[in-house]
């Protein structure tokens, strides 16, 4: 057998995955064959629900189906799992049961998929489910399209679709389907068992299907997070317990549940016995019961709250991704009616608009900021050092609207350090009548600010870490201000490296900067432009020709990427190359962020304001957006 | 030393003691542990002393008292077999009406010989230790009822809702089909047997420690019921949960 390596996160289909078309008629003899050298588990119509159940006949295979009540969870992490078996009167452990026969299921919608990644990052985290992980290794994958039903909302979540994580996945494609493999095994099982298949044309990849859910989240799941910072008191967690019924459906049903209970189970001899793990529900009275009867979480409400906050907070907080895949199997077999797509909704309706509201003009109506000093860059970039009537609270990355009274306004990155004072440092490169005017401002001038606005690079979860910071042309500005920030604080960085390109010297923003960096011995910082007659004698390449002898470990590395949307295309795929995760990789999405307040609609990439979930966006929170890197 | 054990029954169906002969293969095996030394339906010796009486059905009949009493004063543990031992169970559903009122109706007057009280639990005339709910029981409660009785645990009975083993199962919710089920606030322990059958719930084994009447009455009303026929759906087999389901 193949060796089990954890899923890859991406978007883009693997670029190895094979494309074959095949008939109905093949799927049934394809799947046959499989009947005759696996256990196969298959979506099936049973009482007139649809159950993924072991497939005795490959006629009753379901191919495009709603989700089945249970999801592949009942399989890979079982109510009834035997983790060992004792011997009660000799005290002693005999030997543990983990190997699971090789199987498949096949019928893995998008949505599943995507919870089995969250279950292997709760499950292979820290110390190795052992007993899942070997469910998981004997276990083959074959997803399918679904049709989604009105309980379903994969599609606010980004999960009505799956790049990688399968061993085969059956597009429908009109009349036929285009199978498509995920790994090695996949593609042998292909080989194995439908060999007059892979015998034929490789057909070409199909664009990653999208779904239509009448039920949605309204607004941004990026949103979240703040979001549900707001919300733990609100008043909604009590409506909720107080209709709840507590019969743990929501997450006994749930595809990414799996909390569990362990208990001994003893054979009617009473000699010897076995541990097994059950599921567990933290919607049950006794969950957070101890022994000496006191309930850490007495009440329905602060289960349901509890229950709310792992789904859409507390893994959102460690890797960018919400717990809950949008299948819709807690809502669709609640009683009480609970349904997060509602509760969500709501709790954003009550919530403060705009939730920035708290910071210094962020309404339309600037304040005056004193031009403190004015420092010219280039011949077509003025640095301006301003000061504000109050503190200024913002991560690198973050921006502000400057104006001229008759001429408007427009947005400009923040180029200096957050510093939890009233000065900033903006650079305005001459362009329009905008620019012009504010380049013939003088030092003790005033010119109209609002902001700052947006979320930038999360600093403080980059403590620790190596930081390889990449900017290209004007994307140097967000850099500058995260760099200069790191270099605050020095010691609490492991390797800085600033990999900096432009089309010519003339084009970088801050080339003394550079040359100070350069030469500081603090950071690793080169420099590469394309332009061959350049006064400071670099290579003429371009910035990705700077990761040829690069080193860096990727466990330990935080990538922020700054400049334009080709440069993200360009180096994306090299950062994957190395090894780094989506969740370490931060892109500046910057876009037209006329009002800052998340209403203009300028800025938007698909259904999110970039003012207000960005500019700085990690990569997994964003791989799903249609528009925000291939546009 | 095998642990002696006794079966025993008042008014009842006499099912959970056939819930026990049912085991078979199991019981063969639980011998190897116990010695049976009572049960009418297997034997006809009587015992002075036993560990663990199991006793079914519910009191109503003159001399039911003083015999229970002397199962009571013989064993050492007393446990409630079923739910009319438990709970008075099904025999208790006349109970809101008088037994001369009941019986005139049942039967006319012309048979005094069947004379009886309002049917009560075990727990009305004596102390019961623990309890095996369910109408009939289910076996393996029996049986896990029965090992920790004899490892000299304490027996627990889940305390989750119906609603979870019927989950578990994939068996579809009776409300879809709009059948009345008790199910939400109704002891786990039978697998969901009746709904596994195409029928619903109907509360056989109690209601579970804390049963979220609110929200569930709340359904039922929007299931478009009455309280009186809410009620209704108590009384088969939770005639004194009934008040406090008000």
């Amino acid at each position: 057998m193949v060796p089990f390596t954890p899923l890859p996160d991406q978007t883009e289909p693997p670029p190895d995955s094979h494309w074959r078309a095949m008939q109905q008629t093949e799927v049934l003899r394809f799947v046959r064959s499989l009947l005759r050298a696996y256990d196969v588990f298959g979506a099936q119509n049973k009482r007139g629900r649809i159950v993924l159940d072991a497939l005795q006949d490959a006629a009753d295979l379901l191919l495009e189906f709603p989700p089945a009540v249970h999801s592949p969870k009942k399989f890979l992490f079982p109510n009834w799992d035997q983790l060992f078996r004792f011997k009660l009167d000799e005290n002693i452990l005999l030997q543990p049961e983990t190997a699971a026969p090789p199987r498949i299921i096949f019928g893995m919608h998008p949505c599943d998929l995507h919870a089995v990644k969250i279950l292997d990052d709760c499950l292979f985290e820290g110390e190795t489910d052992s007993s899942y992980q070997a469910k998981r290794e004997a276990t083959l994958l074959i997803g399918v399209d679904c049709t989604p039903d009105e309980y379903c909302f994969c599609t606010s979540l980004g999960t009505d679709r799956i790049a990688a994580g399968f061993d085969l996945f059956l597009h429908r494609r009109d009349d036929l389907y285009l199978i498509q493999t995920g790994s090695e095994r996949g593609l042998q099982l292909l080989k194995n068992h439908a060999p007059e298949t892979f015998a034929g044309a490789e057909e070409s990849p199909l664009p990653l299907q999208v779904k239509q859910c009448s039920n949605r989240v309204k607004f941004p799941i990026e949103s979240l997070p703040s979001l549900m910072e707001e919300a733990y008191e609100d008043d909604i967690w009590q409506e909720l317990g107080h209709n709840c019924l507590g019969c743990g459906s929501c997450t006994l049903l749930c595809p990414s549940c799996y909390c569990f209970n362990v208990q001994d189970k003893l054979e009617i001899n009473l000699q010897e016995g076995q541990r097994i793990r059950t599921w567990d529900s933290c919607q049950f009275d006794q969950f957070a019961k101890v022994a000496d009867g006191e309930n850490f979480r007495s009440s329905q409400a602060d289960r349901q709250r509890h229950r709310f906050y792992r789904k859409y907070k507390y893994l959102w907080d460690k890797h960018q991704r919400t717990a809950c895949v949008g299948c819709g199997r807690c809502s669709r077999e609640c009683l009480a009616q609970i349904e997060p797509v509602e509760v969500l909704n709501r709790l954003f309706a009550a919530s403060p608009q705009p939730a920035i509201s708290n910071q210094p003009g962020s309404e339309y109506q600037p304040q005056m900021a004193r031009v403190l000093e004015v420092r010219i860059l280039s011949e077509q970039d003025r640095l301006f050092r301003l000061q504000l009537p109050q503190t200024l609270d913002f991560t690198p990355g973050c921006f502000v609207e400057l104006s001229v009274f008759g001429l408007g306004e427009a947005p400009f990155s923040i180029a200096s350090a957050p510093d939890g004072g009233k000065q900033i440092e903006i650079v305005v490169r001459k362009a329009g009548a905008l620019t012009q005017a504010l380049h013939r401002t003088r030092e003790g001038d005033s010119i109209g600010i609002r902001g700052p606005f947006g979320s930038g690079y999360p600093l403080a979860n980059m403590v620790g870490k190596d930081l390889l910071l990449i900017a290209g042309g004007r994307g140097l500005l967000a850099i500058r201000s995260l760099l200069l920030a790191a270099l605050q604080q020095r010691q609490q960085f492991g390797r800085i490296t600033l990999l900096c390109g432009g089309r010519n010297i003339e084009s970088l923003m801050f080339p003394q900067d550079l040359l100070d960096w350069h030469q500081s011995g603090l950071l690793d910082c080169r420099i590469a432009v394309k332009d061959k007659h350049n006064h400071w004698g670099i290579p003429a390449v371009d910035v990705s020709y700077l990761f040829r002898d690069l080193e860096l470990n990727p466990q330990r590395t935080i990538a922020a990427v700054s400049g334009p949307p080709e440069m993200y295309r360009q180096i994306n795929p090299l950062l994957f190359r190395m090894g780094l995760d989506g969740e370490d990789i931060y892109l500046n999405l910057e876009r037209h962020m006329k009002c800052g307040l998340g209403k203009c609609g300028k800025c938007q990439i698909n259904n999110i304001c970039v003012c207000q979930c960005g500019p700085i966006f990690s990569y997994n929170s964003i791989k799903h957006l249609g528009e925000a890197i291939e546009r | 030393m095998k642990v002696k054990i006794g079966l025993f029954d008042f008014a009842g169906c006499e099912g959970c003691q056939l819930t026990v002969m049912n085991l078979e293969e199991e019981l063969l095996q639980v011998l190897q542990l116990v010695e049976i030394v009572e049960f009418r339906e297997l034997m006809s010796e009587r015992a002075e002393q036993i560990e663990i009486a199991f006793v079914e059905g519910s009191i109503c009949r003159p001399g039911d008292r003083e015999r229970l009493q002397q199962i009571r004063d013989r064993s050492q543990i007393l446990v409630a077999l079923g739910s009319c031992a438990d709970n008075g169970g099904v025999n208790a559903l006349g109970s809101d009406r008088t037994p001369e009122v009941l019986r005139q109706q049942v039967y006319g007057s012309q048979l005094p010989h069947l004379y009886t009280e309002t049917p009560q639990p075990l727990s009305a005339v004596v102390k019961v230790d623990y309890r095996i709910p369910g109408c009939p029981i289910d076996g393996r409660e029996f049986l896990a009822v029965l090992q920790a009785l004899l490892l000299k645990q304490q027996p627990e009975l889940p305390s989750f809702a119906v609603c979870v083993e019927c989950k578990l199962a994939e068996y579809p919710c009776s409300f879809d089909y709009g059948q009345v089920c008790l199910g939400p606030i109704t002891r786990a322990g039978c697998r969901a047997i009746c709904i596994d059958g195409g029928g619903h719930c109907r509360g056989c084994r109690g209601l579970i420690d804390n049963p979220r009447t609110s929200p569930y009455h709340r359904i039922l009303e929007q299931y478009g019921l009455s309280i009186d026929e809410i009620l209704d759906q108590y009384r088969t087999f939770n005639i004194g949960e009934q008040e406090s389901g008000k």
